[in-house]
């Protein structure tokens, strides 16, 4: 019951979304009935409700759009011009199917007494019949009204009956009527659903016996059917008859109660959220960190309590939300494959077929707007591959398959996509079979079949109004269906990959970029800079010494337990500027793909995280080996790599470049004091001077700034072994700039050395606390200064 | 009275001005230094003007493109224009600043040395660029003559960077 509920309500509103479109669309087609795009979508928005609604088995309301659909289909291929007249009935019969919409919204069945849709079916049908000339035969047939002893059987209706003249009629023919009379009442807006036919039926046969006996009593008996329904009707309400009603009450009151808990919300409003809270974090950061400033300063002062509570509740609650908002657009795809089970159940019974539906990775989460988008071509693919795949139970039994196909429905991350894979264990499709069909109906040309690959021939299956079906079912068939598909795949930047063997089956791949989704994913530092590698693809994370690595032909390889797997260097990927010195240990990502393994030397692993990838934008999207940018905690941008593209990347470089030779490139060996250059940060020209002196006899470079912005930008220019630094210095102070040097992971193990007359604890501590590795206090003697110089260079 | 009367010739004069300009038909701008030349954008190219903050760096790019950043949860292109322009490249200071412009829908910034003014100049006082300037990727709308005598090289946006310059192609 719930699934249903939640079915109907999707409907609904997608129904009415795509109504009210269409009501646009049609007025706009009035004034450019030559735009076959327009046409084109107003036909599928037909085409869909139609299926939406035989699904939910909503009859009066598909009957309806089936007409309509018919309509434009010959429109759309050009049989048919759309005249104001007939555009009247069209948005005739778009009113009609409103009314029941609301009708069904309100009641939960489509019966809606007040919506007589007769007399719109009949101009729909007259529409078509109009060119009926130009049709082949078969469709003449399908369509003709049918006439029985000159009688037009659409013509007959339980009103009029009286006015016939059925006494010329033979016995067959007669039947016919009554048939058309039984079936007329079925569908007459007075009556309700299912339990007439069943009445109606028992009706049916009891005149039939009777009117082999007598002939002439026919006008009677018809007024007897009509009497004996009036009568059997109320008494046949039996108690199934009311618990069915209560259902729907149970029904109506559900959709009621959801309408009120549930709201649609533009996405666009929560990207704004998105990046409001974005600015949020940022901003709570910055708090915490003027928390820390102030504590240090103002310490046992009791304002701090208070504001330490402040902050971390703000902390707290500013993290709160920016997952749950986050969360807000994430959905588990499972919702949309949720529906699949009953369709195909359905669909194979009702084609007489066998299927089996496997689901997978229901969990696999995506963002809203893709999980509303993505629904409706699910539906189109798995009813083709239920219509076209599978065979039917004895061909497959012929050809040894299991008499049950099976359709697998399968969802995972690849990299920054999502696939969705439909693959079934049918039939498959002839590429031949496809060229050909694509050239009778003037698709391609024969030149153009010629050149055409096997997967290029399977994207035929896409090309407006391409359908392999020999005939037209309710289920599939008028070439609509892969032409939505496509274009909805294409609107979400997807692409669909088609591959299949005859008699062994077909696999659709859907590939959507996640625009916005959150994964896992392992922090590491490749030199300076920081990536994001997916998890999902992360298989372990180890540390080796250099011996470790093996030379096999040339190429780097880790042995780790049984397996040999090669090597490459994050670095040399990347081409990242090597700045630090390789230490003892080595770290190792080993990144797995299918069956591939690979391990990626980097420098420091930072951590795990969840991550919410975001696009590089138009210019940079593509760039290889990377598949987006997640924006951290801090407000600084990181890097996500793309494993798919990195594992070919990295194929290159290991063929190129042998990890040993890549970490020796790094610095040349230092050796003598004249190797190494260290920094005096000092305004006072005296304090410089001093310094100057003392490391001149050590015989080191030395290189002097007068302040800690200069002190940086010579820092970024030169090779500095270690900084001595004041504290008090004008534009940016010695804490400051240890701060900022600290912030570059290339200085993280340079040799701060304050140099300064402050000498309290406090001081120190902030001292320690910025990065500065000692504390000199001046004065000191020219040796204790060479000293500590030396221990820091390890001369 | 007679301070009266000039508050109320002012106020003619201001009302008759913009007249004046639409016939002029005047371009606005601003304008920057980018190492020793000074160039201007259209006005309302341009999204926002913000100091430089801290940048990531992308690999596989030319070395115009620094890199990435953090604009308010966007992640946009940072372009510098030292490096686009050939000239000698400079150190960040207290007069550097990112401007973010739209190009073909797509916001990005670009590095400049300082800002100079807003300029207001009349359509005439721009000539083509001469053809002795090396106007590669046709980047250059025109030169404009300024009242005080600078000349200004007037960008054109959309054609400051090309998505197939930064992105080599795939396989």
């Amino acid at each position: 019951m719930d699934d249903l509920q939640e079915l109907l309500e999707d409907f609904l509103v997608e129904a009415f979304e795509m109504i009210e479109e269409m009501d646009q669309d049609l007025v706009e087609l009035e004034n450019n009935p030559d735009d076959l795009e327009l046409l084109n979508k107003i036909f599928r928005v037909a085409h869909t409700i139609k299926g939406s609604g035989s699904f939910l088995n909503f009859d009066k309301l598909t009957h309806l759009t089936h007409h309509m659909e018919a309509v434009l289909d010959k429109a759309r291929k050009g049989e048919l011009k759309i005249t104001p007249e007939i555009m009247d009935v069209i948005l005739e019969s778009v009113d009609a199917m409103k009314a029941i919409l609301e009708y069904i919204r309100d009641h939960g069945d489509d019966s809606s007494p007040d919506v007589d849709i007769e007399p719109i079916v009949k101009k729909l049908d007259a529409i078509v019949n109009g060119n009926q000339q130009s049709q082949t035969q078969k469709e003449e047939k399908k369509e003709a009204p049918k006439t029985v002893g000159g009688i037009n059987l659409d013509e007959i209706n339980p009103d009029n009956l009286d006015e016939l003249d059925l006494s010329s009629l033979s016995p067959e023919e007669l039947d016919q009527v009554l048939e058309k009379l039984v079936e007329d009442m079925n569908t007459s807006p007075e009556e309700e659903g299912i339990e007439e036919v069943e009445i109606v039926e028992e009706n049916k046969e009891d005149t039939g016996e009777k009117k082999e006996e007598n002939k002439e009593d026919k006008k009677e008996e018809n007024k007897e059917i009509e009497k004996k329904e009036s009568e059997t009707l109320p008494s046949k309400k039996t108690s199934t008859e009311v618990t069915k009603e209560e259902q729907k009450k149970d029904l109506q009151k559900k959709i009621i109660s959801t309408k009120e808990q549930t709201i649609r919300v533009d996405v666009k409003r929560l990207d704004q959220l998105m990046n409001l809270i974005g600015e949020l974090v940022l901003a709570k950061n910055r708090l915490i960190k003027i928390y820390n400033d102030v504590e240090e300063r103002y310490e046992g002062e009791k304002f701090l309590e208070e504001l330490n509570q402040v902050v971390s509740s703000i902390s707290i609650v500013t993290t709160d939300l920016q997952i749950a908002v986050m969360k807000t657009r994430m959905l588990p795809i499972g919702k949309v494959f949720n529906k699949f089970p009953r369709l195909v159940r359905d669909l194979s019974r009702e084609l007489g077929k066998k299927v089996r539906l496997i689901i997978e990775g229901e969990d696999t989460e995506l963002d809203k707007s893709i999980i509303e988008e993505i629904g409706d071509p699910l539906v189109h693919m798995i009813r083709n591959a239920i219509d076209h795949g599978i065979e039917p139970p004895e061909e497959r039994r012929k050809l040894g398959k299991p008499e049950e196909g099976t359709i697998w429905l399968r969802a995972y991350n690849e990299g920054n996509m999502i696939v969705i894979e439909i693959k079934d264990d049918g039939r498959g499709m002839d590429p031949e079979k496809l060229k050909k069909k694509a050239i009778e109906k003037g698709i391609i040309t024969p030149q153009e079949a010629e050149n055409m690959s096997d997967k290029e021939a399977f994207m035929l299956i896409f090309k407006p109004g391409f359908s392999t079906a020999d005939k037209v079912t309710s289920v599939s068939g008028r070439g609509v269906g892969m032409d939505v598909v496509k274009t909805n795949i294409e609107k979400l930047n997807g692409i669909i990959e088609v591959d299949s063997v005859p008699g062994k089956g077909t696999t659709f791949k859907l590939k959507i970029p996640l625009t916005l989704a959150i994964i896992q994913a392992l922090l590491v530092a490749s030199q300076e800079d920081l990536f994001a590698v997916p998890l999902s693809n992360v298989i372990e994370t180890v540390r080796i010494v250099e011996e470790d690595i093996y030379t096999i032909e040339g190429r780097s390889v880790l042995k780790l337990r049984d397996e040999v797997l090669p090597l490459v260097n994050m670095a040399d990927i990347f081409n990242i500027e090597k700045v630090l010195m390789p230490e003892k240990y080595l770290y190792v990502v080993i990144l797995g793909l299918g069956a591939t393994k690979i391990g990626l030397i980097v420098d420091r692993f930072i951590g795990q995280e969840e991550i919410v990838i975001k696009s590089l934008g138009e210019f940079l999207k593509g760039l290889p080996g990377i598949a987006g940018a997640t924006i951290r905690g801090d407000g600084r941008v990181t890097l996500i790599v793309d494993v798919a593209s990195l594992m070919k990347l990295a194929k290159e470089t290991h063929n190129k470049k042998l990890v040993t030779d890549s970490l020796k490139e790094v610095k040349k060996k230092k050796e003598k004091p004249s190797d190494y250059t260290v920094m005096i940060v000092d305004d006072s020209p005296m304090d410089r001077k001093i310094m100057r002196q003392a490391l001149e006899e050590l015989g080191v470079n030395i290189i002097e700034a007068k302040d800690g912005l200069e002190a940086l930008n010579l820092l970024k220019q030169n090779d500095i072994d270690a900084m001595l630094i004041d504290i008090e210095m004008p534009r940016m102070d010695g804490y400051t700039l240890a701060q900022e040097i600290r912030k570059y992971n290339k200085y993280r193990k340079l040799p701060l050395i304050a140099v300064t007359s402050r000498a309290t604890k406090a001081d120190r501590v902030r001292g320690v606390e910025v990065g500065m590795n000692e504390y000199i206090t001046k004065p000191y003697t020219k040796e204790y200064l060479q000293n500590v110089i030396r221990r820091n260079l390890k001369l | 009275m007679g301070g009266l009367n000039d508050i109320i010739k002012k106020q003619q004069e201001a009302l008759n001005k913009p007249e004046e300009d639409k016939i002029e038909e005047v371009e606005q701008l601003v304008g920057f230094i980018v190492g020793e030349e000074e160039f201007a954008v259209p006005i309302l190219s341009i999204q926002e003007i913000i100091k430089p903050i801290e940048w990531t760096r992308v690999p596989f790019v030319p070395d115009y493109v620094l890199g990435v950043f953090n604009l308010r949860g966007n992640v946009l292109p940072l372009i510098d224009l030292r490096k686009k322009f050939h000239a000698p490249s400079a150190e960040i200071d207290e007069n550097t600043r990112f401007i973010v412009m739209k190009i073909k829908g797509e916001d990005v910034a670009f590095v400049i040395d300082k800002l100079t003014s807003a300029i207001r100049i009349p359509k005439k006082n721009i000539l083509p660029p001469p053809e002795t300037y090396s106007n590669e990727d046709d980047i250059i709308a025109g030169v404009g003559r300024l009242d005080d005598g600078r000349i200004i090289t007037i960008l054109k946006v959309d054609n400051l960077i090309k998505r197939e310059e930064i992105v080599p192609d795939r396989d």
